[in-house]
């Protein structure tokens, strides 16, 4: 009964000084819309890259590594894959599916033009995932599973010139070293997906073998997907199976959270030569990129600290000034009976009530808008596409995170009030009845 | 058609396949021809040379190189030391104990590289500024001989020999008949394609102490790219010196002393 007894009083507070509820509870819902955006952004971005990662260029969990004929001579090179993939599927319970893909690096070479890219090769059959969140422009996906074909994307095309049914040759060295080319027929052309997407094509890992002259029981890597409630594991997952391995007689080599093409170097300076397998984590493989996630949110932390510390001297200021308006009204409440407790509660119910209100109307108001911005689909250009990690704009929004965003907003601007409400609840009822100002 | 006529006919073509016949040689006179080839360019010592690269590529804006390049045949030890432009100034190869290095000045760092690596990211390779070793890494095969301009060639193919890791596993070569001086090579990739056509069209010779002899050497390398079509590299080698060099040249510390 107290309680909405208080509720009524802070609710009639605020509904007459109608104008200064106005302008804070406004204040309070720009930052919910605000940081709602701000975290529909980076979630965005971060699934964009999972997404486009997991899809592009590894599982959740890689078994990859090196294989080198001579100490400076090798390849990204998994040979003997089964075995590995016995191994793996005793290792990781946690594991959805796998496939394994080839890898290399080579020129392509179009009659107009040219560029270097990641090949990575694979068994279109056994790539249903692969074939739900790649979008094609024209083509067909299904074409992948005969030899020597190829699926680049637009950007590729704007480089190479080329079209579906174009011939190009890719030319690369084999582990030993020797010129090798192959020509492929362009069989399908997929729309970009980020910065990930501009450095790689896929062919028929059969045709990873030819080229770089391999033989039918090697692969580039295994590519592990987990089932979803493992996913943030994959650290713990990763290093349980690189000891498994190690365990199984396979040489692994350390840790190290660097995608495999920038491994290279480390490789070819050491003098081992034969077999490495190397265990890596999705966030290892596209850990080049990761940092522009890290600067967004990194800047999103900043920009809401500051807003926060304006809303939380908004509140504080204007409950000074309520207190010091109403301190006669206070001083009649503790004179008829109202408790400290009452009086603390009046105020904290009446930014309660304001922060909710806000939130509340920041919470839609930031859902419509990230929802005609993805409506919208706005094109980014390639500057921004290296934040972004996708060729449009792409808010997250979940109902979860408006909630939170919205509880988040309402406890700060709830406990902004608690030292004025004190303030107000330690004053003598004689003293504040006889207060003027 | 009457007995005589197809006689005459007969010894028309006879005549006409005569003399490629009568050239056809077998795979040890081949042999002795690479033999030649290679020796002729080994100088049994030291070698300091200027070279001037240049590279175009489809879309690019050309370069020019300029480096020094330093060999030691005794034990196949190789420098290359970029010069010009500034860019690459202090960049250098390093070839010991058959490997290859690259050294970075603005990063400071080492860098091993294959053998087939392209030199300064042009379509030169380090083979083509060391001494030829063609009779000891590929096997030949005669393909009859052939009018190169004014100069009748030797044409053959070369297949690289088993367990040598060669950046062209098959070369198609010409040599001069009368000098052995290459005059032409292709290159071509496992698949069969053809990667690289290389003209060598003026040589020079240089006494060697070393060898009590001349030396020759290409004084002029014009390499196609045969798959880019529009891209070609375009090299001179200058003051070709064969006096003994430092012993110490041919170190990483040398060569960082010299990128500073």
């Amino acid at each position: 009964m107290g309680f909405l007894l208080d509720l009524r009083i802070a609710f009639r507070s605020l509904f007459q000084h109608s104008r200064r509820t106005f302008f804070l509870a406004s204040a309070i819902a720009g930052v919910t819309a605000l940081l709602i955006l701000l975290n529909a952004l980076s979630t965005g971005v971060s699934e964009t890259m999972i997404r486009a990662a997991t899809t592009l260029s590894t599982g959740h969990v890689n078994v990859g590594g090196f294989f080198k004929v001579t100490s400076s001579a090798g390849g990204p090179i998994v040979t003997d894959y089964q075995k590995v993939i016995d191994a793996v599927k005793k290792s990781v319970p946690e594991m959805e599916s796998m496939v394994h893909r080839g890898r290399g690096w080579a020129k392509i070479i179009s009659d107009l033009g040219s560029t270097q890219a990641g090949i990575t090769g694979l068994d279109i059959k056994n790539e249903p995932g692969f074939r739900k969140v790649i979008e094609l422009k024209s083509g067909r996906l299904e074409d992948l599973a005969e030899p020597n074909t190829m699926m680049v994307f637009e950007s590729q095309v704007e480089r190479l010139k080329v079209k579906v049914g174009d011939a190009v040759t890719l030319s690369a060295q084999t582990t030993r070293g020797a010129a090798n080319t192959i020509d492929c027929r362009i069989v399908a052309i997929a729309k970009d997906m980020g910065l990930m997407s501009k450095f790689g094509v896929f062919v028929p890992v059969e045709t990873t073998r030819a080229l770089y002259q391999l033989r039918s029981d090697t692969t580039g890597a295994i590519h592990i997907y987990l089932k979803p409630k493992f996913i943030p594991d994959v650290t713990a997952i990763a290093a349980r199976l690189r000891g498994q391995l190690e365990k199984l007689g396979w040489a692994v080599m350390d840790a190290d959270p660097n995608p495999f093409w920038m491994k290279f170097q480390t490789v070819a300076r050491e003098d081992w030569t034969g077999q490495k397998l190397d265990v890596t984590t999705w966030e290892d493989e596209v850990s080049f990129i990761t940092w522009t996630l890290t600067v967004l949110k990194g800047l999103t932390a900043v920009l809401l600290t500051i807003l926060i510390a304006i809303v939380v001297t908004g509140i504080m200021n204007t409950m000074w000034i309520a207190i010091r308006e109403r301190t006669r009204e206070i001083g009649t409440l503790r004179a008829i009976g109202m408790q400290r407790g009452g009086v603390l509660r009046m105020f904290l119910y009446e930014s309660l009530l304001l922060g909710l209100i806000g939130t509340g109307t920041g919470a839609l108001a930031g859902a419509g808008l990230g929802a005609a911005i993805n409506a919208a689909r706005i094109h980014v250009p390639l500057s921004v596409q290296l934040f972004l990690m996708s060729d449009r704009v792409q808010l997250a929004l979940h109902g979860g995170g408006l909630v939170r965003a919205a509880l988040f907003i309402t406890l700060v601007t709830t406990l902004a009030a608690l030292y004025p409400a004190y303030r107000a609840a330690r004053l003598k009822p004689v003293s504040a009845m006889s207060h003027f100002g | 058609m009457p007995t005589s006529r197809l006689f005459v006919a007969f010894a028309l073509v006879l005549s006409l396949l005569a003399p490629s016949v009568a050239a056809a040689l077998s795979k040890t006179e081949l042999v002795e021809i690479l033999k030649v080839v290679d020796e002729r360019q080994r100088n049994q010592g030291d070698w300091r040379s200027l070279v001037y690269m240049e590279q175009k590529e489809k879309d690019k804006v050309d370069v020019a190189y300029e480096a020094l390049v330093f060999r030691r045949s005794q034990d196949q030890r190789f420098i290359i030391l970029f010069t010009k432009p500034k860019a690459s100034q202090g960049q250098g190869y390093l070839r010991i104990d058959k490997n290859l290095w690259f050294y970075d000045p603005s990063v400071g760092k080492w860098e091993r590289k294959t053998e087939r690596e392209r030199i300064g990211g042009t379509n030169s390779r380090r083979s083509d500024f060391d001494e030829s070793r063609l009779a000891e890494e590929y096997g030949p095969e005669d393909l009859g001989q052939e009018k190169l301009g004014a100069y009748t060639a030797q044409v053959m193919k070369l297949t690289g020999k088993p367990n040598i890791d060669l950046a062209f596993p098959v070369i198609k070569l010409w040599v001069d008949k009368e000098t052995k001086n290459v005059l032409k090579r292709q290159e071509f990739a496992l698949s069969g394609r053809l990667l690289r056509t290389s003209y060598y069209p003026r040589w020079k010779k240089t006494y060697s102490e070393s060898k009590k002899t001349d030396v020759y050497y290409p004084e002029e390398m014009r390499f196609y790219d045969e798959v880019e079509k529009a891209n070609s590299t375009f090299i001179l080698v200058k003051s070709v010196d064969m006096h003994p060099l430092e012993q110490n040249l041919f170190t990483k510390a040398w060569l960082e002393s010299k990128s500073r």
